[in-house]
């Protein structure tokens, strides 16, 4: 059984289409471009290049295609993640590697799940059919059979992807703090923020409690949230969530907050190794002076002679006296 | 050997404690150039924080520069008035509280305040002194000494930038910026290794009596005569030539504004003040330029690091090399190679293609960068002499304040119009190969001109009715040279004790 399976999911991230054409990689998610998706609970994120655009009527049309390789290795499953932002048409197609051709009559299947669609054979060797994705009934995973020896199934997988912080805010207690989410490639249609509380992620609503929380929508990609009078209770993590039209994505944000102790300690400890710096340099120096002015009383007593021989000798020696110094 | 202090105008020591005064004067220096740099990593949180624009943040960086440089003629006043050291302690004091309270800003403006004026008049209060005391306390070994006390610069730069990330990382910013205002404070520790060098002498009382000088003229000029006596003597004659104004004569105690018809003097202001107009944009548009011909980031900022450290290993290079025989004498020449050799670099910088291209260009610009800041103060210094180095720092930088702020702006103008950066590169290569072609043929004429004068003083040296005391002889020699500092006094005295050392080892 060859199978190539296509999982249209939510989008989490924008999806700027990459170019791909599967070379039948055995892998369990083949990527495309940049991003290297590792399935999962977790929101992940690819782009992938359109292979081709046309626009019909007011809707997007893109095609996706994958290779259904030669070798038969088994077990093997393409999987291809596409993201989509915004309704699309698309079509999915299953093309087969030239060594079937030796094949007579090909049994080629769409499904999804259990559900046959019915596909066009748009050449020899490929099928495809087309997806009208308009909401998120849509979504989900796609695959195309080939009868024969092995499975091998396509999966694609679309997120767009919004940005937090990695590394936690920090700030302070009574201080305010700025929290930033940015969407890539797409606006999201809406921003919502959480926070987590025991384990649970409550919507924070800036208009209830109006002096701690503020919500602004700096641009349509970038939303901050700012937390003023900060407490202990604040420290924690933040969710920012955004809104397309064909799905949610959200992102991660850690907030600590710290007491003024905490940059004070160092502080004063940099402070009081400068302090006991100078003090050692100005004793040093008091102790030297006191050995220089014993020194001195005693070329004192010898230095009239001194002077009288300079002032005669004149220029020259008294230049490289300066020099010997 | 007798103490430094009896009965005659002693010579800077040129070692022992001057090293210590290196090292003090490397860790004031570093933090007075590098600490506005390091800034930059805090900018963006606190740019968020405030809700601000980029430009508006970018001020608080100007206006710490412009304080920094600006305030040099009053950092100038203050080192005549009460030496280096004081100065130097209060300036640390001055940064550390401008930081601390920049902890505690709640708006932009208070930024600018506190670390915009505050913490920038305090690192003038650092700078300055730092390069005077040096000149204070080496004299043959010049060179050696301001290379390496500018060599502070680029090590405390690849010191402070990883810190501020750390403390940024770990504190937020109002954290960081206290922590780095008790950092600041080490700068007193650096203060007081400044020991005050050469005071009150007793041939400078003599002198004093012979001049007919009053008592407060002598106390207010007793610091600044270190090792040459005479120096202050072409003060003196001004007075005594100007007919006694009081006014302009209490300036000039405080800041010596006869330098401006100084021919060596003039010479280097418009030099520099030429040069630094394309002296720091290519740094500023190293990274972005990078990051504009497809580089990554990191390989970028990698650039950076490259330029560091080839200028942290530069700059004591280039002291000692400005301190052999060969190049002492001549030294004016090696600064406007060093310039004009800069500008060649950045000349040749779009024709570098590809990464490795701009490695090259940074190791390149690296290494004339830190050349050309190695001889900064040394030039000035053997151009004015030490005395008069003191005013004539400040008088510098407050020229230079100008044309160093205006450069990255004019070239991001530049980037901006032609939407290419090489026509910035041209721009700072050409001003910089003309001001060094200006310098090194300026400096030909004013060496032709001090060998001249040269020839007259011996001659008059020959008269038997001149007084023969060496400090009679400047006397006259000065009266008739009219702003001339002793500069060829150290270089003959130089040249001689290289003689001597050459024949010594």
């Amino acid at each position: 059984f060859l199978t190539g399976f296509f999982h249209i999911s939510e989008p989490l991230t924008a999806a700027r289409t990459v170019n791909w054409q599967t070379r039948g990689s055995t892998s369990d998610h083949l990527t495309l471009g940049n991003n290297v998706s590792t399935s999962g609970p977790d929101l992940t994120t690819q782009n992938f290049k359109q292979a081709t655009k046309e626009n019909v009527s007011n809707v997007t049309f893109v095609e996706y295609e994958v290779l259904l390789p030669g070798e038969c290795v088994s077990g093997t499953s393409i999987e291809k993640n596409i993201t989509l932002d915004n309704a699309t048409t698309i079509e999915l197609s299953c093309r087969l590697d030239s060594k079937y051709s030796h094949l007579k009559s090909l049994q080629v299947a769409w499904k999804r799940g259990n559900e046959t669609i019915r596909h066009i054979r748009k050449t020899e060797n490929s099928w495809s059919i087309q997806l009208k994705i308009l909401d998120n009934s849509k979504l989900g995973s796609y695959s195309c059979m080939l009868e024969g020896e092995e499975e091998i199934s396509a999966k694609f997988h679309l997120q767009p992807k919004i940005k937090g912080k990695e590394k936690p805010v920090v700030s302070y207690e009574g201080d305010k703090a700025v929290l930033i989410c940015k969407s890539f490639d797409y606006a999201p249609i809406a921003w919502t923020w959480y926070m987590t509380n025991g384990g649970e992620q409550i919507a924070i609503n800036d208009s209830l409690v109006a002096d701690k929380y503020v919500i602004n929508r700096i641009s349509a990609s970038v939303t901050h949230l700012i937390i003023m009078k900060l407490t202990k209770e604040d420290d924690g993590v933040y969710w920012c969530e955004a809104a397309f039209e064909l799905g949610k994505s959200k992102a991660k944000l850690t907030l600590k907050v710290l007491s003024l102790v905490v940059p004070l300690k160092p502080f004063l400890a940099v402070v009081a190794e400068v302090v006991i710096l100078v003090t050692i340099v100005v004793l040093y120096e008091m102790y030297s002076k006191k050995k220089e002015k014993h020194a001195v009383e005693f070329w004192n007593l010898t230095s009239l002679s001194y002077r009288e021989a300079e002032e005669s000798n004149g220029l020259e020696n008294s230049s490289a006296r300066h020099r010997k110094i | 050997p007798p103490p430094a202090n009896v009965g005659r105008a002693p010579g800077p020591p040129d070692g022992g404690w001057g090293w210590v005064v290196v090292f003090g004067a490397f860790v004031s220096i570093g933090f007075a150039y590098a600490f506005p740099k390091g800034l930059a990593i805090f900018f963006k949180e606190i740019q968020d924080f405030f809700g601000t624009s980029y430009s508006e943040i970018a001020w608080v960086s100007s206006i710490m520069l412009a304080t920094t440089y600006g305030a040099g003629p009053i950092s100038s006043i203050l080192v005549n008035r009460y030496g280096s050291r004081p100065v130097v302690m209060f300036g640390g004091l001055l940064c550390g509280i401008g930081m601390v309270s920049a902890a505690f800003c709640t708006s932009i403006l208070q930024l600018y305040i506190c670390m915009g004026f505050v913490t920038g008049f305090g690192l003038a209060l650092n700078l300055q002194p730092s390069v005077i005391i040096i000149g204070k306390y080496f004299l043959k070994r010049r060179p050696i000494a301001n290379g390496l006390a500018m060599a502070g610069s680029p090590v405390m730069l690849c010191t402070l930038a990883p810190l501020n990330q750390f403390l940024f990382d770990n504190f937020g910013w109002r954290g960081s910026f206290l922590i780095l205002g008790a950092i600041l404070l080490n700068c007193c520790v650096a203060g007081a290794l400044f020991r005050p060098i050469g005071a009150a002498t007793a041939s400078v009382k003599t002198q004093a009596t012979e001049e007919g000088k009053d008592a407060l003229k002598e106390e207010v000029t007793k610091d600044a005569v270190e090792m040459n006596s005479p120096t202050n003597i072409p003060m003196e004659t001004k007075r005594e030539e100007e007919g006694g104004k009081d006014c302009c004569e209490k300036i000039n105690q405080y800041l010596d504004f006869s330098l401006f018809k100084h021919r060596g003097f003039l010479i280097y202001l418009i030099g520099n003040v030429l040069m630094f107009l394309g002296f720091f944009a290519p740094i500023v548009f190293l990274a972005p330029y990078a990051k504009h011909i497809g580089i990554d980031e990191y390989s970028a900022a990698f650039l950076l690091s490259i330029l560091a450290i080839v200028d942290m290993i530069a700059r004591p290079t280039t002291g000692i090399i400005a301190n052999s025989k060969w190049v002492r004498p001549r030294i004016q020449y090696f600064f406007s190679f060093s310039i004009a050799f800069n500008g060649t670099c950045h000349l040749l910088c779009p024709l570098a293609s590809g990464y490795t291209g701009l490695v090259i260009y940074s190791t390149f610009f690296g290494l004339a960068f830190g050349m050309v800041c190695a001889m900064l103060f040394e030039t000035l210094m053997d151009l004015v002499g030490a005395a008069r180095f003191t005013s004539a720092v400040g008088l510098v930088t407050i020229a230079e304040c100008c044309t160093i702020l205006l450069g990255p702006p004019i070239g991001g103008t530049l980037i901006d119009t032609f939407g290419d950066y090489k026509y910035m590169f041209i721009k700072c290569g050409a001003v910089m190969v003309l001001a060094g072609t200006f310098l090194f043929i300026m400096n030909y004429y004013n060496y032709r001109v001090l060998a001249k004068e040269e020839k007259e003083r011996k001659a008059k040296e020959e008269d038997p009715k001149s007084v023969r005391t060496e400090n009679e002889d400047r006397n006259n020699w000065n009266k008739e040279t009219v702003g001339d500092g002793p500069e060829l006094e150290p270089l003959r005295e130089e040249r001689e004790g290289l003689k001597k050392e050459v024949n010594g080892t």
